[in-house]
C-alpha cells in the first residue's frame, strides 16, 4: 500500500521532470537559435575573408576555408589609407578616452557631496542635456567657431561628459563609505589627493567599465567624424570602412596599386577589412564582460 | 570686449580663448556666489570655501557641458534669423516664425515625419522582445549556457553601425549576397533586399533588435533579480503553474522598470538613429528613408549648403517635440503611481 503510494508520488515526479526537462529544452533552443544569428555572420565573414581568391569565384561556398590566403588582409594593412585611418582612429580612441573618464568622475565626485552648494542647481543642469540636445547645425556652427574643424577634438569633446555617465558615477561615489573620507580629512588629506588616492582606487571596477564604454565609443564614431571632419585624409576607421563597403570600386579607398587590383575580389577585401574594424572590440569585450552584467547597470535603473 | 577677444583669439586661437573664457565665467559665478553667500548665509559660505578644490574637479565636465551642451543652445536663436556665417548671429537678420511656417507648408516635411514615425512605431512594437528575451533567460537552469547566451547577446551592442550595415550587405546584397547565393544555388532567382521599397522597414528594424535586444535585456533581468523569491514559492503551493506565475508576479513586479525604459523610448520617437538610415539610404529607397536627420545633414552640414536656419528650425522642432513627449510619458507613469525618471 505505501509502496504503492511512493511510486505513485514518483512516477508523478518523474513526469514533472520530464516536462520540466523539455520545457528547458525549447527554452534552450530558442536562446541558442538567437545567438546563432550573432554569430553566424561574424563566422561567415571571417571565413571568407581568408579564403583564396580563386576558391571564392567558383562559388561554392564552405564553412572553412578550402585554401587559405591572407592576401586580402596584406592588401587592406598595407594601403595608405588604412593607416591614415587608423591613425586617426587610434589618436581618438587613446586621448578621447582618458579625457572622458577623468571629466565625468571629476564632475560626478563633485556632484557627490549633498551640502556642496549649488549641487542641485547645476545637477539640473547636467540632467537637462539628456531631456533637450540643441541639434545638429547649432552644434556645427559652435564647432566652427571653436576652430575644430578637421580636428580629431571636434570627436573627442563634444561626447565627453554624458548626463547618463556622470549619474551612474554620482550615485557610485555617494555609496561609497563616508568614514574613509572624513578619517583621511583628518589626517589632512586634500581634496585631489583624497580623489586620486581613496576615491578613485575604490571605484576601479566602475572605473574600468565606463573606460571600456568611452574606448568603444570612440573607436566606434562615425557620426560625428562625418560632420565635423571633412578632410578625408584625416576620417577614422569606421568611416573607411563605411566608404570601402558602399562604393563599387574599392581600389581608390584603398589606395592600392592598380596591377594588384584585380587579384583579390572585392568582397573578400570588404570582409577583410570589417574583421580588421571589428577585432578591437572583440578583443576588448571578454574583459568589459566581467563588469557590465552588474553593479553599473543595476545602478543605473535605481539612481 | 571685442577688442579682448581679438587680442585673445590671435594669441590663443578660437579653441583655447573660449575655454578662457568659459572658465574665467565660471569662476566668475563662483566668487558672485560666494559674496552672496557670505552676506546672506555663512554656513553655505563657509562650505564653499571648504569645497573650494572640488568645484576645480567638477570644471573640466561642466566646461565640456557648457562648451558643447549649451553654448550651441543659445545658437538656436538662428532658428528665427536669416543667418550668415558672414555676419554672424548678432548681425543676421531676425525673421521670425517664417521657417516655422515654410517648415509645416513643406510638403517634404510630412514626408519625413511620415517616415519617422513608421519608423519608430515599427521599432516600437519590438519594445517587449528584451523583456521576452529576459524572461528566457531568467529560466533558463544551467548557469553556464546562461552566461554564454548573454555573452554573445550583448554583443552587437557594442558594434557599430558600420559593422551592422556592413554585415547587412555582405548578407543581402544582391550581387555577392549569402541569401542571393543560396537563393540561387536552389534554382531560385535572386532578389535586390536592400533596394526593395517593401521591405526596407523591415531590415532597419529587424537590425535594430538585433543589436539592442542583448543589450536592453539586461536591466530587466536586474530588476527580475531583485524580484522576492518567497513570492514564487507562496505561488506554488497555490497551485500556481510557471506561466501564471510569470504573468502574475514577474510582470508586474518589474512593471516600474518597463515604464522608465518606455519614458525613454518615447523622447527618440521623433528621431530614428542617423548613422544606421545614412548607411542604408540609396537612390531607390531614398523615399521612405528621408527623415529629418538626413535632410538636416544633407542642407546643413555637406559642403556647399546654405539653409542653416531652416535646417536649425526642424532640429529645433525635434529637440521640442522629444522633450514634450518624455514629460507628458513621465507624467503620465507617475500619475498612475509609478516613480518616473524626473
Amino acid at each position: 500500500m505505501t509502496t504503492q503510494a511512493v511510486n505513485k508520488k514518483d512516477s508523478h515526479k518523474l513526469g514533472m521532470r520530464a516536462s520540466e526537462n523539455i520545457y528547458q529544452t525549447i527554452i534552450c533552443f530558442l536562446l541558442a537559435l538567437l545567438a546563432a544569428t550573432m554569430v553566424l555572420p561574424f563566422l561567415y565573414v571571417i571565413v571568407i575573408s581568408f579564403t583564396d581568391a580563386s576558391v571564392y569565384e567558383s562559388g561554392t561556398f564552405y564553412l572553412w576555408p578550402q585554401k587559405w590566403s591572407t592576401e586580402a588582409y596584406s592588401l587592406i594593412l598595407k594601403g595608405q589609407g588604412f593607416l591614415n585611418a587608423l591613425k586617426a582612429t587610434v589618436f581618438i580612441t587613446f586621448v578621447g578616452t582618458p579625457i572622458n573618464v577623468i571629466a565625468n568622475a571629476g564632475l560626478a565626485y563633485m556632484l557627490s557631496k549633498d551640502d556642496l552648494p549649488g549641487r542641485k542647481m547645476i545637477n539640473r543642469l547636467v540632467m537637462f542635456t539628456m531631456l533637450f540636445g540643441a541639434g545638429m547645425i547649432p552644434n556645427f556652427i559652435i564647432m566652427r567657431n571653436l576652430g575644430l574643424i578637421n580636428s580629431w577634438f571636434a570627436n573627442i569633446l563634444p561626447s565627453t561628459c554624458g548626463a547618463w555617465t556622470v549619474m551612474v558615477m554620482k550615485s557610485f561615489f555617494s555609496e561609497l563609505p563616508r568614514d574613509l573620507e572624513e578619517a583621511a580629512e583628518i589626517d589632512g588629506c586634500g581634496t585631489f589627493r583624497m580623489f586620486v588616492q581613496i576615491i578613485l582606487p575604490l571605484s576601479l571596477a566602475m572605473l574600468a567599465t565606463f573606460t571600456l564604454f568611452a574606448f568603444v565609443s570612440y573607436w566606434n564614431c562615425y557620426f560625428s567624424a562625418i560632420i565635423y571632419l571633412t578632410d578625408t585624409s584625416k576620417q577614422p576607421l569606421q568611416v573607411y570602412l563605411s566608404k570601402i563597403v558602399l562604393s563599387t570600386d574599392i581600389s581608390e579607398v584603398v589606395d592600392m596599386d592598380s596591377d594588384l587590383k584585380n587579384k583579390v575580389p572585392q568582397e573578400v577585401m570588404r570582409m577583410a577589412c570589417l574583421v580588421v574594424v571589428v577585432l578591437p572590440i572583440l578583443v576588448i569585450y571578454p574583459f568589459m564582460q566581467k563588469y557590465f552584467a552588474k553593479g553599473v547597470m543595476v545602478g543605473a535603473v535605481k539612481g | 570686449m571685442t577688442a579682448i577677444w581679438e587680442g585673445l583669439t590671435s594669441a590663443l586661437g578660437n579653441f583655447f580663448s573660449y575655454i578662457v573664457v568659459a572658465v574665467s565665467a565660471l569662476v566668475l559665478l563662483y566668487i558672485i556666489l560666494y559674496v552672496l553667500f557670505l552676506k546672506f548665509r555663512h554656513d553655505a559660505a563657509k562650505r564653499m570655501r571648504r569645497y573650494r578644490l572640488l568645484y576645480i574637479l567638477g570644471i573640466p565636465g561642466m566646461l565640456i557641458l557648457l562648451l558643447f551642451n549649451y553654448l550651441p543652445m543659445g545658437s538656436l536663436f538662428m532658428a528665427f534669423e536669416d543667418y550668415d556665417p558672414w555676419k554672424g548671429l548678432g548681425a543676421s537678420p531676425f525673421v521670425g516664425f517664417k521657417h516655422f511656417a515654410r517648415l509645416f507648408a513643406d510638403a517634404k516635411f510630412y514626408q519625413m515625419l511620415r517616415n519617422t514615425l513608421t519608423i519608430s512605431l515599427l521599432s516600437l512594437v519590438t519594445f517587449p522582445a528584451p523583456i521576452i528575451l529576459a524572461l528566457l533567460l531568467n529560466e533558463v537552469r544551467s548557469s553556464a549556457f546562461k552566461k554564454t547566451i548573454q555573452t554573445t547577446v550583448y554583443l552587437p551592442h557594442f558594434l557599430s553601425w558600420t559593422i551592422v550595415v556592413s554585415l547587412t550587405f555582405f548578407l543581402l546584397s544582391s550581387e555577392q549576397g549569402l541569401v542571393n547565393k543560396l537563393i540561387i544555388s536552389m534554382g531560385g532567382t535572386k532578389r535586390a533586399f536592400l533596394f526593395d521599397k517593401s521591405i526596407i522597414y523591415l531590415i532597419i528594424v529587424i537590425q535594430g533588435v538585433w543589436k539592442g535586444v542583448g543589450w536592453g535585456s539586461i536591466v530587466y533581468l536586474a530588476a527580475i533579480a531583485g524580484i522576492d523569491q518567497g513570492l514564487y514559492e507562496a505561488a506554488k503551493i497555490d497551485g500556481a503553474n510557471k506561466f501564471q506565475s510569470i504573468i502574475h508576479i514577474t510582470l508586474p513586479c518589474i512593471l516600474p522598470t518597463v515604464a522608465v525604459m518606455l519614458i525613454l523610448k518615447m523622447g527618440s520617437i521623433i528621431s530614428v538613429d542617423f548613422e544606421q538610415v545614412l548607411l542604408m539610404t540609396n537612390a531607390l529607397v531614398k523615399e521612405k528613408l528621408d527623415v529629418f536627420e538626413v535632410y538636416i545633414y544633407e542642407n546643413g552640414v555637406k559642403s556647399g549648403s546654405t539653409e542653416f536656419s531652416y535646417t536649425t528650425a526642424i532640429g529645433m522642432f525635434k529637440s521640442v517635440i522629444s522633450t514634450i513627449l518624455v514629460l507628458t510619458t513621465n507624467r503620465i507613469v507617475s500619475s498612475n503611481g509609478m516613480k518616473g525618471i524626473i
